[in-house]
């Protein structure tokens, strides 16, 4: 890939999704673009980004531009973080609730296992208050293929094997005869997955009493990490918390958040009345 | 350092398998069928047993019913590893006693997810 092929899939990169990449990944846009390569019929790189140049389309510079971004993934993954939602943040907004409804936006969830383990965990909550209430969780990622797979709820042989124990697939995933395993239809309806790219306005999701966004920021530009953070920050509700992979710090570059002190990994308004925290 | 018993009438799985968890940091011991397997635990109780299902002489369900009534025969981890992987033969590994189950094939990262649900990493 010649240096100018590089520098502008890497420019459409950082405006379309803020993802920023360094000369030394190359290697991972070539395996991240081999697909649409493929499909298009190009020799390379060198001639999408020809073709990016010479016919400007939108739709295909955004599919170029989700193409891009990681979509490496597997069921249960941070677990500490899936626990601490679970046991300390809905539990403390289920008390805050007056109608028993939550809602739980997962940002970013490429191929839709964090949600997937999200729904998973809530429903052996029996004969837990929180397993009573009505959580919605909202699932969106700026790819589409990847909001397909997450859609369908299919997943093949190394996906299932990877982060989730027999007894939660035989649970919870209907066996194929292609030899997928497919999100049984009782779980299907506990999520609802919708395109969103984090540098645009969110407000069509709505408001969430808890946000999850795990493994994105990090890999971002920071003034468009930024941009992200404000996105997800505007449509989380009084008294909510954002949930960043643990060795993600967003202090820096949105001084309008701060670390929970009860709670590793999430991140709460910094003019938050102290006392509601301590609900948690 | 913990023990992990390999029973597969295929030398090239159990050379496969016994690499992958030697990085886990386990010792490796090595069994072709059930028989010998059973023999093994008898004199030494493993702490995990990767079982291969379809086998000469003993089977990977038998001899796991017949470990089960050993004394001792409760504590290793049993984690199936085989091709049989619809959920009739999932369901009546799990009633006999396995704590977990991988199906053929594997990788490095398949056996570390499921030693990890069973707490053996």
């Amino acid at each position: 890939m010649q240096d100018t092929t590089f520098n502008e899939l890497a420019d459409l990169a950082l405006r379309q999704t803020g993802q920023a990449f360094e000369r030394s990944k190359a290697y991972l846009m070539e395996a991240r673009l081999a697909t649409i390569c493929r499909r298009e019929s190009f020799a390379g790189l060198d001639d999408l980004a020809h073709c990016l140049k010479q016919r400007p389309n939108p739709r295909f510079e955004q599919e170029v531009a989700a193409a891009l971004t990681g979509k490496a993934t597997h069921f249960f993954k941070e677990r500490e973080t899936l626990e601490q939602v679970i046991a300390h943040a809905l539990p403390a907004r289920l008390k805050q609730s007056t109608n028993g409804r939550l809602r739980v936006w997962c940002a970013g969830v490429a191929t839709g296992q964090e949600a997937w383990s999200l729904a998973i965990r809530l429903s052996e909550l029996v004969d837990q208050p929180l397993g009573k209430a009505h959580v919605e969780i909202v699932a969106t990622d700026v790819s589409l293929p990847a909001l397909q797979i997450a859609q369908s709820g299919t997943y093949g042989h190394y996906a299932v094997q990877t982060g989730l124990s027999i007894a939660r697939l035989m649970a919870h995933f209907d066996r194929q005869d292609t030899g997928d395993w497919i999100i049984k239809p009782g779980m299907r309806e506990t999520v609802s997955f919708k395109r969103q790219n984090l540098m645009e306005s969110a407000n069509m999701l709505g408001q969430f009493d808890v946000i999850l966004c795990r493994n994105v920021l990090s890999k971002m530009a920071p003034v468009m990490a930024k941009q992200a953070v404000e996105t997800l920050a505007g449509q989380l509700l009084p008294g909510g918390f954002i949930f960043l992979s643990q060795d993600e710090d967003i202090h820096p570059i949105q001084p309008t958040l701060k670390p929970s002190r009860d709670m590793r990994g999430a991140w709460v308004p910094v003019e938050r009345d102290e006392s509601a925290e301590e609900a948690a | 350092m913990k023990n992990c018993l390999i029973v597969d009438d295929s030398r090239v799985v159990r050379t496969v398998a016994g690499r992958i968890v030697q990085d886990l940091n386990f010792t490796v011991s090595e069994a072709g069928d059930g028989a010998q397997a059973l023999q093994h635990c008898r004199e030494a109780m493993p702490d995990a047993i990767l079982l291969d299902w379809n086998m000469p002489i003993m089977n990977g369900i038998d001899f796991l019913r017949a470990l089960r009534r050993e004394t001792g025969g409760d504590k290793p981890v049993v984690v199936f590893c085989t091709n049989e992987n619809d959920a009739e033969h999932i369901t009546e590994a799990m009633r006999s006693g396995a704590n977990e189950y991988i199906m053929k094939p594997f990788d490095a990262d398949i056996v570390y997810s499921k030693f990890l649900e069973t707490g053996l990493v």
